[in-house]
């Protein structure tokens, strides 16, 4: 029975996949708690990606507890088709939401750098499409992996737009700050010519090198915004937590890594099929 | 692997950083040109709560010498030495709703030194509060340079007309000079606004008159009476009121509003935020005075005329002014020993303000006394005479009248 579980888990990208969301998902409930406390949930709205996200993360379990017991796809289908079209839903308002915080009102760099970050809310977008494709795309192949390649290069470039727009409201006081900013934009060229065609296994190993600097510089990141709240403005950790430096932001780095590495093995494991094959 | 596809994603990486940099670049000095993070963040993240809230005050700080300078909402609102009970956590900053002079002499200082030598500050508390409110170190320093206008009782007048009075009333203007918790003293808002902080509302006449206006103190009033008010209403449109002060001539300010002469460093002059500075007399009292520095100051209220009239025409006005006050003084005086007379001779209670004989004899140096001494220093034909001189007259015949009826009452009742 072990060993049966064992396999069931072993090259099963799609299944990572799924726990990968999942963990997205939960994540997202205590990451929206704290970014919506910024603004003490002065808009009604502000609750339902909370709920939402929390809601999520059980109905995927559910989902995914379905069908590794029963073996049956179609509950873990439907609950994922359903949560996958509400987020995606969720993120785009959410981006109208964040955008009409200040810049609806004046279309300046200003007002997009103090407006509340517009690129967050796209996560829900990313996650809902992940949750769709992992349904709707056959498992193993070259499509789902580069599918895969194309959402975590996707997140990479938001995370350099979120990391640039985040930073830009202190200024870049610290020339830190820019270490994101620099990170992802490398992220970004490799990903992009990963999923351009270059996936020879040297270049695939470039691009895991360089999504473990991702991780590096996330963990980095956790550790300075904590010291940063530490030494807050407030004499109140949680105030500090909540209106300073997002301790969990950083974070996004690593989680970005390991999709993008879920993608690469996924690649590497199709390559090799057809090596084996061939 | 072919180098080229390293090549190219490390040029696309190069881009984005190069746009980010550029982008950052772009931005305002104002803006990431501050003393910690904090203060950056405060350029932008404190607007974009406070403009779905208060719009106005937001918007009035954008157009302010403030923005452009490159002051943040948190430079004027964070806590100074001895407003720690006013701090409050607001939003990850920590602040003070409460802003005093204490949060303004940060970078004025020395306007704050010339403030708080004039009869704005202290003085102009205790006309209502007495010495109430001012700390003995404060009193003391405010007493010593106006002898008798500090350390006084609470005003009697406001006391019989009650706290709400006081409070929605007198303390609206004599706020002024406000003694604070952090040992300040005033209230700077009053003539230049809270978020706009302007010099040119500053200079406008109105912004005087919120307080100088009424019979009481109905400068105002002789202003827009004056040849100055007049070509102020025609002209003032041209003025360049927000000239900065250090550097402001008569091509800025070709027609004076109050703070010309009363303040203002025009073609040169030293500016002051002590107006006494330029007064020879203490036209307020009901016997008016040469105020201590009276010399200094008639010259240095005389340079500021001379820079649009001549000195004959300059010495003319302060001759006749000068006479204005002398028989206003006599006229005030009579009435003065009259009342005085009637209460030695028991005729009148030891309290004030009870007959109303004490409001006849108050109106006639406290309205009509001023006026007629405003009016002959400030151009004000009409006050001077119809509003003053006529009224002096007309209440010395009252306060005659019935000063006879009650010592004849009196003797009767004895």
């Amino acid at each position: 029975m072990e060993n049966e579980t064992r396999n069931q888990w072993a090259g099963a990208h799609d299944l990572w996949l799924e726990v990968f969301l999942i963990f997205n998902f939960a994540c997202l409930t205590g990451d929206i708690l704290l970014a919506h406390s910024e603004n003490s949930f002065r808009n009604r709205a502000e609750y339902i990606p909370l709920w939402f996200s929390g809601a999520a993360a059980v109905l995927l379990v559910i989902g995914l507890a379905s069908r590794l017991r029963s073996q049956s796809l179609a509950r873990w289908k439907w609950i994922g088709y359903g949560v996958g079209w509400i987020s995606i839903g969720v993120g785009i308002a959410g981006v109208g939401f964040h955008l009409e915080s200040g810049f609806f009102y004046e279309h300046t760099l200003k007002s997009l750098t103090y407006a509340a970050p517009f690129a967050a809310p796209l996560a829900y977008v990313g996650l809902g499409c992940l949750l769709l494709m992992n349904r709707l795309v056959p498992f193993p192949t070259r499509e789902w992996a580069r599918w895969v390649v194309l959402f975590t290069l996707g997140g990479f470039a938001g995370n350099f737009g979120l990391s640039l727009s985040d930073h830009a409201v202190n200024g870049f006081f610290r020339w830190t700050e820019w270490i994101p900013v620099f990170s992802c934009a490398l992220a970004v060229g490799f990903l992009l010519m990963l999923f351009a065609g270059e996936e020879s296994p040297t270049f695939s190993k470039l691009c895991a090198l360089v999504l473990v600097l991702q991780i590096v510089v996330g963990t980095t990141g956790f550790a300075l915004h904590a010291l940063a709240d530490l030494h807050g403005p407030s004499k109140n950790f949680e105030q500090n937590v909540i209106h300073g430096a997002p301790p969990f932001a950083p974070m996004l780095l690593p989680n970005l890594a390991i999709l993008g590495l879920l993608g690469l093995l996924a690649l590497d494991r199709v390559a090799k099929q057809a090596h084996a094959r061939t | 692997m072919s180098f080229r596809s390293v090549f190219i994603a490390i040029v696309i990486a190069f881009a984005l950083i190069i746009g980010a940099l550029l982008v950052q670049r772009s931005r305002p000095r104002g803006e990431v040109d501050q003393p910690n993070a904090e203060f950056v963040k405060a350029t932008g993240k404190c607007a974009e709560c406070h403009s779905r809230q208060q719009y106005s005050i937001v918007h009035e700080f954008e157009m302010s010498k403030h923005a452009t300078e490159g002051v943040t909402c948190l430079d004027c609102h964070q806590p100074q030495k001895g407003q720690e009970k006013d701090k409050i956590e607001h939003n990850g900053f920590q602040i003070t709703a409460h802003i005093t002079p204490a949060n303004c002499r940060v970078c004025h200082e020395q306007i704050y030194q010339e403030f708080v030598r004039s009869r704005h500050a202290a003085p102009s508390w205790a006309a209502v509060f007495g010495a109430e409110g001012l700390t003995a170190e404060q009193a003391e320093f405010a007493e010593n340079l106006h002898p008798g206008y500090v350390k006084r009782p609470a005003n009697a007048l406001a006391k019989l007309e009650g706290p709400s009075a006081i409070g929605s009333g007198c303390a609206s203007c004599h706020s002024v000079g406000k003694p604070h918790e952090d040992g300040t003293i005033g209230n700077c808002t009053a003539c230049h606004t809270r978020h706009t902080s302007s010099v040119a509302i500053a200079r406008m006449p109105r912004t005087c008159g919120q307080c100088h206006m009424g019979p009481d103190h109905s400068q105002i009033e002789i202003y827009e009476e004056s040849r100055h008010g007049i070509l102020f209403a025609a002209q003032g449109r041209l003025l360049n009121l927000s000239a900065a002060p250090k550097s402001l001539t008569t091509r800025d300010m070709f027609v004076p509003t109050c703070a010309t002469c009363h303040m203002s460093g025009l073609n040169g002059f030293k500016v002051t935020h002590n107006p006494g500075e330029r007064l020879s007399y203490f036209l307020a009292d009901p016997i008016t005075k040469k105020r201590p520095q009276y010399t200094e100051a008639q010259q240095n209220m005389k340079q500021i005329c001379n820079q649009c009239h001549t000195k004959p025409f300059i010495d003319r006005v302060y001759t006749q002014a000068e006479q204005v006050v002398t028989s206003t003084n006599e006229k005030v005086q009579k009435s003065l020993d009259l009342v005085a007379g009637l209460r030695k001779d028991g005729v009148l209670g030891t309290q004030p303000y009870q007959q109303p004989i004490d409001f006849v004899a108050f109106d006639l140096w406290h309205y009509d006394g001023r006026t007629s001494k405003h009016g002959a220093f400030m151009g004000g034909a009409d006050f001077v005479q119809w509003h003053g001189n006529y009224e002096l007259l007309k209440k010395q015949v009252e306060l005659n009248s019935m000063a006879e009826e009650l010592r004849a009452k009196h003797s009767h009742g004895k």
